[in-house]
Parts: structure tokens; C-alpha cells; sequence
């Protein structure tokens, strides 16, 4: 399906552009951070340390290199309280003194998460869709479009509340995902394999997955495939290719699985990448408004740290810039494989 | 028809720099114009023959470049103007000046005035959100302000800034195009035959067949009163029986003004009907050329010939075609041999062929020379090269077919838009430079 | 190329092998295509636009001929051939193929005719799936007629690739690494991989180089021998008809015009419109600048709005006038009569601003007053200058008396803005047979018994025989118009 052109050209493109490269690097350092989360992170992304019984301490410490002072009263009086960042808890902590790093790392497993399946889902959805309206043309194009079109009516945000709101409450509404390495760890299955066992088997055994908003994003967003695939559709239906299927007696499941499929595909794997970026940015939007059912999220964190923004501007900014770069490194992929892939299908399709 | 030369092309050679490597589109092309003929450039898709007329009107676009060759124009007050300002043999000859040692400006302020151009597609020459009217006035009234001013070089008279355009917009007395290049344009109109002229210049091009817009760009192409007329595949597109008006409009037009028209096309018959003389191009060079009578009633080249065998007669049925075997060659640098590049489908390729033939003079003619070396040799069955010859020298260079048309980006089709196009699509798909 | 015949075929021998009966027999067969046919079009009630595409077209295609299918682009060839393989439902009609309507097939049947029949398109660039091998493109029609096994097919393909003179090896490539001579070829293979009796070829060379057009006719050529084929070849180019067809069918704004034998079409074609496409072909020999040929003035008509009566009446060089007016006018001072009623009728003149001077040719716009017609018409005492100045504008023949005062009074209406009463004057006087009936595709005279390789019909009032019983127009006899030429 692939030929040797287009990797040639992805391949061509990836090297002479500068911004590709950023893009892939980015995502790799992500997908990388959100697998191995276990591995990575110093502390539990939820334990909190917030100086009762008899644990020490430790909200609101800075970012290593930064050091805040404040005013404490005591009973004593008052004292000016410096506190430095350290090695432990290297962007810092919250003010239930959980470590933002790890809560960092952990954050983007349910970000790419949902990025990706609410991606894959939306396409799913919209492509077949799009292809059959584009396909058969005429009225059924009519009825599925006009269709299509009441959902792009939505505003997306409100949808997405408005569908939260129905399944806030059930059972459906989040789902735990067992963490592979917790649970490998824990049970001594290949313990040998897994370094540092015991630190991993301390890590939370699940990922709390978002079901609701994963299906909202995709609703929300399934339309966009649709009408690619229908643009792709309209114009391959008239390629004298698809006209020869027909009259060598090809059925139309045939002829959209063999020709209309395969060739509609670049357009939809560049919208997909950039989809996904779309996605991540409203899902932490559901998240910062709390509508994710999730502690454990970006949008979470970044609504958690608002209200401490002035003194304690490390616990907003951490999961913000973990949106940006996700946004940004998807982005990026997402042109790289637009411009390697464009100019390749004229060439392949013959001008 | 004075046969006082106009134009006299010398070892023009065009290059177009792409990914695959280089394609010598052009190769040292020469090449005279009269005063007043119709000269004729044919040859098959991907001979280089539009990037010919695109290099004399100087539009070749990156990654194409014109690499070497000189293009002589007669116009005696610029060459006075260049000999004032002290300009050397280099840039003057008599009543010549090179082309392409004008500035970029001096050629600007050619375009539309000494030369103009009919390309094969009309739709796509209209900006389809104007009226046919207006944008034939556009072209008058850029002409008449080159001419308002005494210095035809100076292009200054010619340039219309953002500034410009927003006050036009605005102000309606401040509107570029003037009223009297508008009645122009409706005179311009009448004159290619369009009926109702004054109704018709206040349509949209997409209210226009194919045929009338046709009609349209001539009239365009007259508005600066060119002395040579480039017509690049003007009715390809067409019908024939719109092909017929098209080409009568021509031949009228070019009776009642004496241009001089370089016409371009792969019809065969299109030339006949047109042409004075004619160049027969093959693989970027010009492989025979001539009167009209002497290439197509005493070709020398075989692939003249076998380009008028391929044709199926009209007026009777004949036999079998007689097809040249094999595709069009490849351009690219490293895939030319140096050798005829006719002679891997010549049926008399000889021992000579393995050297690129110079051009001969054919005798019986003045005009006719071709590139062959039948013109001074008799072809004889002990000097022809063996059967499957260069099917094997191919193959050891390269396994299989080439795809000629589309690794190359030339020659996909007629339209030379098309060509250059690819050519930059496929350079920005590496993302980097020519190399 | 192909070493398998260094003699001509023989057409006529191909010919006489075939029986009598049409392999494929089309019967007034129409095909609209609706515009304005959305939904919100619906809703908004604006009433769809028929374009007739094909406007009862029928002819018969007989075992083992090839015929052609000429005519320009928008006449309807393509969208014929492609109904007539049911690649397209029909608006109306129907199409025999082997004595059965195909527009009647059940599914079983209808598969049954898709291996019969098949098709090679125009484009050598976008009839091939762009990323398909060229194996799987060819084995495709078998795979989904299920023929044989994997390696089976693939060995088909082998031998279908040599046969079209490509090398078997090239099997696993992709269409862009061919040229678009081979791509065409390939094409070819697809189409003749499950053995079929009927080819449609549609424009199979245009896109063609000469030469390597010239190598692709010769090898249809002996396809057709070699394989029993039956074409029909859809072209716009004459020259390519006349070489391969035995018979040919010249199609006009999806109409017939004349059918017949090749040679007879070619040599003493009948109808004017087959006559001046003949005509506008340039040849390519040095006789070509001296030869004298009549050109058609104007532009096909849109196939939105047809008109009336014979489609090519609008152009056509040859209408015929009423009989008390044949004698008196020039057949272009009649037809530059016509076109000043079609101008009325369509409303296309411009009464706003009508320059007293005449046509704008004239130089001295001294100040001479513009006439404009407003909502009520023109004075009575400006409707002389008025109708001097149209006349000056729009006809370019002094007229004899008679027809001249009917012109006066027409353009007298027009100055009153009377445009119905302006037309109704100009048809009573000057309506021709050709705007009031379409004729029919006809045999005329003692033709009509003979084969049908010799038969030639034409749809021209000037050979009707009896095509309007009322009318009383003598026919012109077509011989005096054709030694005019």
C-alpha cells in the first residue's frame, strides 16, 4: 500500500526540514514518557506529603533552581521560611505536596490516550461515512452530508458537556486501565526484566481512562473525517479507473475497498495527526473544566494550579507546557507528512 | 513576407534542475525568423518545444534555467539606445540586440509590446473573477502607458504599486484602466470576430465557450501590436471545427498586420495549413528543418518521416501505420548518450549515428539542413548497426523501460504549464534545492 | 511491435465472416443529466435542468466491424458509450446486447455481460489505480469473476502483457513507472483479460503521441483479429475513423447525423455538419494552405437548451429557407435574417445604447446623439434612424424590397420594445422546416433494402423524404450544393 515513492519522500522530507524534525523528536520524547511512566517518575503522582502524621512536609516546594520565601506566623512568632528546589522533586510540588513532575509524566498518558483513540475512533467513524455519501453521490450524499452538517452545527465544547453531563454517572463514565508494568512488577512476573522493581510496584496498578470524553472527542470531531473522505470520494468516483471496476462487474464494496479507500488515504492520515493535536487540546480543556472524571490529567492540574498561579506559578505552567509540546510535536509531524505526502500523490497519480 | 531576418536563435540551450537530476530540455538550438513568416516548431510531447517558446519570451520558471545561447532580436531603436549608453558587441549586433543581456525590466517592457503569446489553455489565462473586457483593456492600457513614455525601455510607466491599487479602489477616477482602452478592447474584440463585441467585453470568461475565449487571448495578445506572435499549442484544446476559425482568425490577423507568428504544435497538419517553414524538434534540438515543402515532401531525417507515417491519411484508408517504435527519450543529463538521440529508434541507425550528428545542409534547398548523417551519406545494409543493439546497451545501463514521462516531469502532456509545474512540485517535495 | 501479420488485415474479410444480426443493437437510447437537483435545490423549489447528454440515438453494432463514434467534445460519444456498457442507468431507450435488453439483467446476468463487454478509457493516467501493481491491475477482472487460482491468474496476466507488447516481468511495477503508449497498453490487458466479444474504446489514443498513437491502432488491430473483437471506437479524430472503422455514426448534440460506411461517409458525406467537419480537418501534405474549405461559424449550442428542430440548424450552412423566399435571398443573407430572430428571441440586443453612427467601426463619434429605448419604446419619429442603425449593426447585406420592408417592420416592433411581435413577424415570413421539425435518421431513396454495410442514413432535411408533409419547400438538390464546394 505503501510504495516506495511515498517513503522515499517522507523519508526526504523528514531530513531537509528542520521543524519535522523537532515535531518527530517531541513526540518520541512524549510516547516515550507516557509508556514508561512507572520507570521514570521519582514519587507516586498521587501521594501527598502534606507535613500530618508523620510524613514531612513538603507542598509547595519550587522547581529545581528556584527558591521561594514566604512569611509563616507561628506561634512563636514569625519566621521567613526559604525553600529550594531540589533533585527530588524536580518541577517541584503542589500544594498537596504531590510531586508535579510525576503527575507530569503521568498526565500525557492520558492525553496521548485519548488523543489517539479518540483519533482512531473519529476516523472510523467519519471515513467510511464521508466515503460512502462521496461514493454513491445524489441523494444518499444529500441525506448523509445534510446529516453530518447538524453535527458540525454544534458548538463542540457544549456537545462535549452536554454528553458528559448524560454519562457522568454511570459506571461507563471512566475506566481503569492496568498499568503492564505495575502489574509485572508486582506479581514477580519477569521481575528480572524490569529494573527496579520494587519502586515500579509502587506506582499505581491503573491509568483512570476517560470513556465519556474519549467518545465526546471523537463526536465531536468524526465530522471533519467525513467530509475529507467525501472530498477524496467525489473525485476518485470520477477517475476512469473506478469506471473500469464497474464495468469489469466489481461490486461497489469492492470498488470503495480496493480503489476509493487506498487512495483517499493520504489526506485522512495527515487530518488524522492533526486531529489528534486538536483533541489533546480539548480534552485537557474538558479536564481543566473537570468534566473528565480524572484526576489525573493536564487540563486537571492546570485548573488545580490556577488559583495559586502568582505564588506558586510552577503548578499550572508544568502540565501547559506539557499541552503545548504534545500540540506543537503533533503538529509538526502532522505538516512534515502533509508536504511529504502531497506533492507525491500528484506524482504517483500522474499529473 | 520581407526575408529580412527578425529573430536569430543561437545555441540556446534551457536546463531545468530537478530532483532526478538534470533535464536538458533545450539543447543548442538554432534557429532563424523571418519578418512577416509563419514559422513552425513541431514535435511530440516532452521534445522540448514549448520550453523553446518559453525561453524566447524568457517565462521559464524555477527549476528550469536558460544556461547558455544568445537570442538576437532586430529593433533598431534599442539597439541606437544600447550603443548611446555604451553598450558593447556583446549586447548589440547592427540592428540586434541579445535578449538576454537586457535587463530584467528592458525584457519586461517587451513583453506585450514586441512579443506576445497565445498559450493552449484560454480558460486558464482568464482570471475567471474579471470581465474579458476589462482584462483586455488592462493589457492596452499597460502598452499605452509604455508608449506615453518617450524612453520605451524604461519600464517605470509600466509599474502599478499596492498604493496604486488601493486608490483604484477607492477613486473611481483613479481606475487604471482608462475609457479609451476600453473601447480598445472592444475594438480588439470585433476584430477577432467575436459578434456583439460591446456585449460580450462585459462577460465573465466562464460565459465563453472554448473557442471564444480562444478569440479573447489573441484579441489580448494584440492589444500592444506585437511584432512576433507566440502561439504555443493555440488550438489543441479545441475542436476542429473551432480549430478551423482559429486558425483562419490567424491567418487573417497575420495578412492584415503583418506579424510575424512562431507557431507551435504537434498537428502536422496544423503546420501545413499554417506554416511557411517549419523546424521538426526531437529530444531538445531541432532535428530537421525547413521550407514547408522541404520537410514534409522531401524529409531527410527519419524521424520526420516516420512522424508523417504515423499519421493516419484522411483521404484514404491505407494500410497498416507506420509507427516509430520505442517512446519518447529521456532528458535527463546523465541518461543522454552522446550519440544521435534518434538512433535507439531509428530504423537506419548506421556505425556514424554513435556520434551526435552537426547540423547539414540538405541539398536542392537553401533553407533545409537537418541533423542526420543520411543528408551526406548513403545508408547501406553493412554500416547499420545490429538488430537490438541499443536494447542492449540500455539494459546494461538501465534495467528495464524508463519511465520517461513522469520521472522526468516533462512531457506529461502538451501544456508546457504542466511540465513546469511538476518539475517544481517535485523539487519542493525534496524540500531543498536543485541539485 | 507485433510480428504477427506484415500484411494488411483484411477488413472486408473480417466483415463477411460475421453474420447479419447486431451483436449490439442501441435503440433510442437518451441520457439526461439533472442540474439544480440537490436537496436544498428541492426545497427551495427551483425545477432541475435536463442536459440531454444523448437524445435518442440508435444504431446497431454488428459482429466483428469496428464502428466509429465521431463527433466534438459535449455532442454526448463518450456518456453514449458509457450508458451503452450500463456504466451509466439510462433516462430511456434500451440496448440489445446479443438479442437480450441489458438495462433488463438480473445480477447474475448482468456479470455474465460485464465479461462480454468491456472498455478502454481515454485517459492513460487516471485509468489505472495509481497504487495497483500492473499485476494486480489485470488480474483484477478475473479475481472478481473468480476465474481460476491465484497463479493461474497471474500466468493469464503474463501472457495478456506480451500479448499487448509489454514484457511479462513488469508485473509487480506501478503505472507511473510506464510511459503513457505502455500505460495504454496496460489498459488494454485489463480490459481483454476476460475474453470479451465487445470492446468499447473510448478515445483510446488521443492522449497520445502521433507515433505512438500509430503503434496502439496497429495493435487494436490485430487484437481484433486475433480475438474475434467487436468495436466501437468513440473519437474525435477523423483521421483515426477513417483508418481503423467500417462504419462510421457522426454524432451532433447527442443526436445522430449520418451513418454509413466508411468509405462512402468519407468520400460523399451527405450531411452538411459531416461534410464541414470533413472539411476543418487540416491535412498534413503541402496542398493543405491552397485548399479551399468552408469553415462553420459559431459555437455548439448548449445541450441545456437545445434547438428547436434539427440540432444543427444553427450553424448549418445549407438551412433551407420557405420556398417563396429560396429564390429570392442568398442562403447567408438568409441565415444572417435567421440570427437576427434568434437575437430577438433570446432578448440579446441591446436597445439601451444604440449608437446612431452605426457598428462603432466608424471613427467620428462627432457628437452624434445615441438613441435609447426606454420603457415605453422609442418615439415614433426616432424609429426610422433607429431601425437604419440596427440594420447598419446587425445585417451585412443590402436586402431585396420585399424583405426588406418585412425587416423594417420587424425592427420597427423592436423600437417599440414589442420583441415577441418583432419575432412573430420574422418567423411568419422566413421559418424554416429545419426549426419546425427534427428530422429523422433516414435511408433516402432505393438504399433501403441493401445490407447493413451499405446502408446510409442521414438526418437532414435535404435528403427527407417526406420529413414534413406540410411543407411545401422544394428540396434543393444536394448535388448542386456540393459542386459549389
Amino acid at each position: 500500500m505503501i510504495s516506495d515513492r511515498i517513503r522515499r519522500s517522507v523519508r526526504s522530507e523528514l531530513h531537509s526540514s528542520r521543524l519535522a524534525q523537532v515535531g518527530l523528536a517531541l513526540v518520541v520524547v512524549i510516547v516515550l514518557m507516557a509508556t514508561l511512566a512507572p520507570f521514570i517518575v521519582p514519587h507516586h503522582p498521587e501521594a501527598q506529603q502534606v507535613g500530618t502524621g508523620d510524613t514531612e512536609d513538603r507542598t509547595n516546594l519550587p522547581p529545581i533552581g528556584f527558591s521561594t520565601e514566604h512569611i509563616q506566623t507561628t506561634p512563636d512568632g514569625q519566621t521567613e521560611i526559604v525553600r529550594e528546589g531540589s533533585l527530588e522533586h524536580p518541577m517541584g510540588t503542589n500544594t498537596r505536596g504531590q510531586d508535579v513532575f510525576s503527575r507530569f509524566v503521568y498526565g500525557a498518558r492520558v492525553s496521548l490516550l485519548v488523543g489517539l483513540l479518540g483519533a482512531g475512533i473519529a476516523t472510523v467513524l467519519g471515513v467510511p461515512y464521508g466515503l460512502a455519501a462521496g461514493y454513491f453521490g445524489g441523494r444518499t450524499d444529500d441525506a448523509l452530508m445534510r446529516g453530518a452538517d447538524v453535527m458540525l452545527a454544534f458548538p463542540s465544547l457544549v456537545l462535549a458537556i452536554a454528553l458528559v453531563g448524560v454519562f457522568r454517572d454511570s459506571g461507563f463514565h471512566t475506566t481503569g486501565l492496568p498499568d503492564p508494568f505495575v502489574y509485572a512488577a508486582r506479581h514477580d512476573i519477569l521481575g528480572w526484566v524490569i529494573p527496579r522493581s520494587d519502586h515500579v510496584a509502587s506506582m499505581p496498578s491503573s491509568v483512570t481512562f476517560p470513556v465519556t470524553v474519549t467518545l465526546v472527542v471523537a463526536l465531536v470531531n468524526w465530522v471533519w473525517f467525513a467530509r475529507v473522505a467525501r472530498g477524496e470520494a467525489i473525485s476518485i468516483r470520477q477517475q476512469e479507473y473506478v469506471k473500469a471496476a464497474k464495468s469489469i462487474g466489481a461490486s461497489h464494496l469492492t470498488i470503495l475497498r480496493q480503489h476509493v479507500l487506498p487512495n483517499s488515504l493520504t489526506p485522512i492520515i495527515v487530518l488524522a495527526t492533526i486531529q489528534v493535536a486538536a483533541i489533546i487540546l480539548l480534552e485537557s480543556a474538558l479536564s481543566y473544566l473537570g468534566f473528565s472524571g480524572t484526576t489525573l490529567t493536564w487540563g486537571q492540574d492546570i485548573a488545580r494550579g490556577q488559583s495559586d498561579q502568582r505564588s506558586q506559578w510552577w503548578i499550572a505552567t508544568m502540565p501547559g507546557l506539557g499541552i503545548v509540546f504534545a500540540v506543537i510535536g503533533v503538529n509538526l509531524i502532522g505538516d512534515w507528512l502533509r508536504d511529504a505526502l502531497d506533492p507525491s500523490i500528484e506524482g504517483e497519480g500522474g499529473v | 513576407m520581407s526575408d529580412e531576418e527578425l529573430l536569430r536563435i543561437e545555441g540556446l540551450c534551457t536546463r531545468f534542475f530537478t530532483e532526478n537530476g538534470q533535464v536538458n530540455a533545450v539543447e543548442n538550438l538554432d534557429l532563424t525568423i523571418d519578418e512577416g513568416e509563419v514559422m513552425g516548431i513541431v514535435g511530440e510531447s516532452g521534445s522540448g518545444k514549448s520550453v523553446t517558446a518559453l525561453s524566447l519570451i524568457d517565462l521559464v520558471e524555477s527549476p528550469g534555467r536558460i544556461t547558455d545561447g544568445r537570442i538576437w532580436f532586430r529593433a533598431p531603436d534599442i539597439a541606437d539606445e544600447l550603443i548611446e549608453s555604451g553598450a558593447d558587441d556583446e549586447v548589440t549586433d547592427g540592428d540586434f540586440v541579445d535578449l538576454r543581456k537586457l535587463s530584467e525590466e528592458q525584457r519586461r517592457s517587451l513583453r506585450g509590446s514586441r512579443f506576445s503569446t497565445i498559450f493552449q489553455d484560454p480558460m486558464s489565462s482568464f482570471n475567471p473573477s474579471i470581465t474579458v473586457g476589462e482584462q483586455i483593456a488592462e493589457a492596452v492600457e499597460v502598452q499605452r502607458r509604455a508608449r506615453a513614455n518617450p524612453r520605451s525601455l524604461d519600464a517605470k510607466a509600466q509599474r502599478y504599486g499596492l498604493g496604486d491599487y488601493v486608490l483604484s479602489t477607492v477613486l473611481p477616477s483613479k481606475k487604471y484602466v482608462t475609457g479609451a482602452s476600453r473601447d480598445r478592447a472592444v475594438e480588439l474584440l470585433e476584430l477577432v470576430g467575436i459578434p456583439d463585441p460591446v456585449e460580450r467585453a462585459d462577460e465573465y470568461p466562464h460565459e465563453y465557450s472554448g473557442g471564444m475565449l480562444q478569440r479573447a487571448m489573441i484579441a489580448q495578445a494584440l492589444a500592444g501590436e506585437p511584432e512576433v506572435l507566440v502561439a504555443d499549442e493555440p488550438t489543441t484544446a479545441l475542436d476542429v471545427t473551432i480549430q478551423a476559425q482559429i486558425l483562419d482568425l490567424l491567418s487573417k490577423l497575420q495578412a492584415e498586420t503583418g506579424m510575424t507568428i512562431l507557431l507551435i504544435t504537434h498537428n502536422l497538419g496544423v503546420i501545413a495549413r499554417m506554416c511557411d517553414r517549419v523546424g521538426v524538434m526531437y529530444a531538445g534540438e531541432i532535428v530537421e528543418r525547413g521550407t514547408l515543402e522541404d520537410v514534409f515532401d522531401h524529409p531527410v531525417h527519419p524521424y520526420t518521416r516516420g512522424l508523417l507515417g504515423s499519421v493516419p491519411d484522411l483521404e484514404g484508408a491505407g494500410g497498416r501505420l507506420q509507427p516509430i517504435p520505442g517512446n519518447v527519450p529521456s532528458l535527463l543529463d546523465h541518461e543522454m548518450p552522446d550519440r544521435c538521440y534518434f538512433a535507439d529508434r531509428c530504423p537506419k541507425a548506421m556505425d556514424e549515428c554513435l556520434e551526435h550528428p552537426p547540423a547539414f545542409d540538405v541539398e536542392g534547398s537553401e533553407y533545409h539542413t537537418t541533423k542526420c548523417y543520411l543528408a551526406t551519406t548513403e545508408y547501406t545494409e553493412e554500416k547499420a548497426l545490429p538488430d537490438g543493439y541499443f536494447d542492449e546497451a540500455g539494459r546494461a545501463a538501465d534495467v528495464g523501460e524508463e519511465p520517461s514521462e513522469t520521472e522526468t516531469g516533462i512531457g506529461t502532456g502538451t501544456d508546457s504549464e504542466t511540465e513546469t509545474e511538476t518539475e517544481a512540485d517535485s523539487v519542493q517535495s525534496d524540500g531543498g534545492e536543485p541539485r | 511491435m507485433t510480428a504477427n501479420s506484415s500484411e494488411p488485415p483484411s477488413r472486408t474479410e473480417a466483415t463477411t465472416r460475421a453474420d447479419d444480426s447486431p451483436l449490439v443493437s442501441v435503440q433510442n437510447l437518451e441520457k439526461y443529466f439533472f442540474e439544480n437537483d440537490s436537496l436544498l435545490d428541492r426545497l427551495l423549489g427551483s425545477d432541475p435542468v435536463a442536459v440531454r447528454a444523448v437524445d435518442g440515438v440508435s444504431f446497431d453494432v454488428y459482429r466483428g466491424e469496428t464502428l466509429g463514434l465521431v463527433g466534438e467534445s459535449g455532442c454526448g460519444k463518450s456518456t453514449t458509450g458509457e450508458t451503452l456498457l450500463r456504466l451509466q442507468e439510462p433516462t430511456g431507450g434500451r440496448v440489445e446486447f446479443d438479442g437480450r435488453n441489458i438495462y433488463d439483467l438480473g445480477r447474475s446476468k448482468l456479470n455474465a455481460f460485464r465479461r462480454d463487454a468491456q472498455v478502454v478509457f481515454q485517459d492513460p493516467f487516471s485509468s489505472l489505480d495509481p497504487r495497483m501493481t500492473v499485476g494486480s491491475i489485470v488480474t483484477q477482472p478475473l479475481e472478481i469473476h473468480d476465474v481460476g487460482t491465484k497463479a493461474d491468474r497471474e500466468d493469464r496476466a503474463r501472457d495478456l502483457l506480451e500479448r499487448v507488447g509489454l514484457s511479462a516481468d513488469q508485473l509487480d511495477r506501478y503505472p507511473h513507472e510506464f510511459s503513457g503508449g505502455q500505460r495504454q497498453r496496460i489498459g488494454i490487458a485489463r480490459a481483454l483479460a476476460l475474453e470479451p466479444e465487445f470492446l468499447v474504446l473510448d478515445e483510446p489514443t488521443s492522449a497520445l503521441d502521433v507515433s505512438v498513437q500509430a503503434q496502439v491502432l496497429n495493435l487494436l488491430d490485430d487484437l481484433q483479429d486475433e480475438f474475434d473483437l467487436t468495436y466501437l471506437l468513440i473519437s474525435h479524430d477523423l483521421s483515426v475513423i477513417r483508418h481503423v472503422c467500417d462504419r462510421v455514426a457522426v454524432m451532433y448534440l447527442g443526436e445522430l447525423a449520418e451513418v454509413g460506411p466508411v468509405e462512402t461517409l468519407f468520400e460523399d458525406p451527405k450531411h452538411p455538419y459531416t461534410r464541414a467537419l470533413l472539411e476543418s480537418v487540416p491535412r498534413a501534405s503541402t496542398d493543405e494552405r491552397d485548399r479551399d474549405r468552408e469553415t462553420l461559424s459559431g459555437d455548439v449550442p448548449s445541450p441545456r437548451d437545445p434547438p428547436s428542430g434539427c440540432r444543427f440548424r444553427t450553424r448549418c450552412p445549407q438551412v433551407i429557407p420557405p420556398a417563396d423566399v429560396e429564390d429570392e435571398l442568398e442562403q447567408s443573407t438568409y441565415r444572417q435574417i435567421m440570427n437576427l430572430r434568434e437575437r430577438i428571441e433570446a432578448r440579446e440586443i441591446t436597445l439601451e445604447e444604440v449608437g446612431v453612427e452605426g457598428s462603432g467601426r466608424s471613427e467620428n463619434d462627432a457628437g452624434e446623439a445615441t438613441l435609447a429605448v426606454g420603457e415605453d419604446g422609442l418615439d415614433e419619429s426616432e424609429i426610422p434612424a433607429f431601425v437604419e442603425t440596427m440594420k447598419d449593426r446587425l445585417l451585412a447585406d443590402e436586402l431585396p424590397a420585399g424583405h426588406d420592408e418585412i425587416v423594417t417592420d420587424a425592427l420597427a416592433e423592436l423600437a417599440r420594445r414589442n420583441w415577441d411581435g418583432a419575432a412573430d413577424r420574422l418567423r411568419e415570413e422566413y421559418e424554416s422546416v429545419c426549426e419546425r421539425v427534427d428530422p429523422a435518421l433516414e435511408e433516402s431513396g432505393d438504399a433501403r433494402e441493401s445490407g447493413y454495410r451499405r446502408r446510409h442514413p442521414v438526418a437532414c432535411h435535404l435528403y427527407g423524404v417526406g420529413a414534413d408533409p406540410t411543407s411545401e419547400t422544394q428540396i434543393p438538390s444536394p448535388s448542386s450544393n456540393a459542386d459549389a464546394e
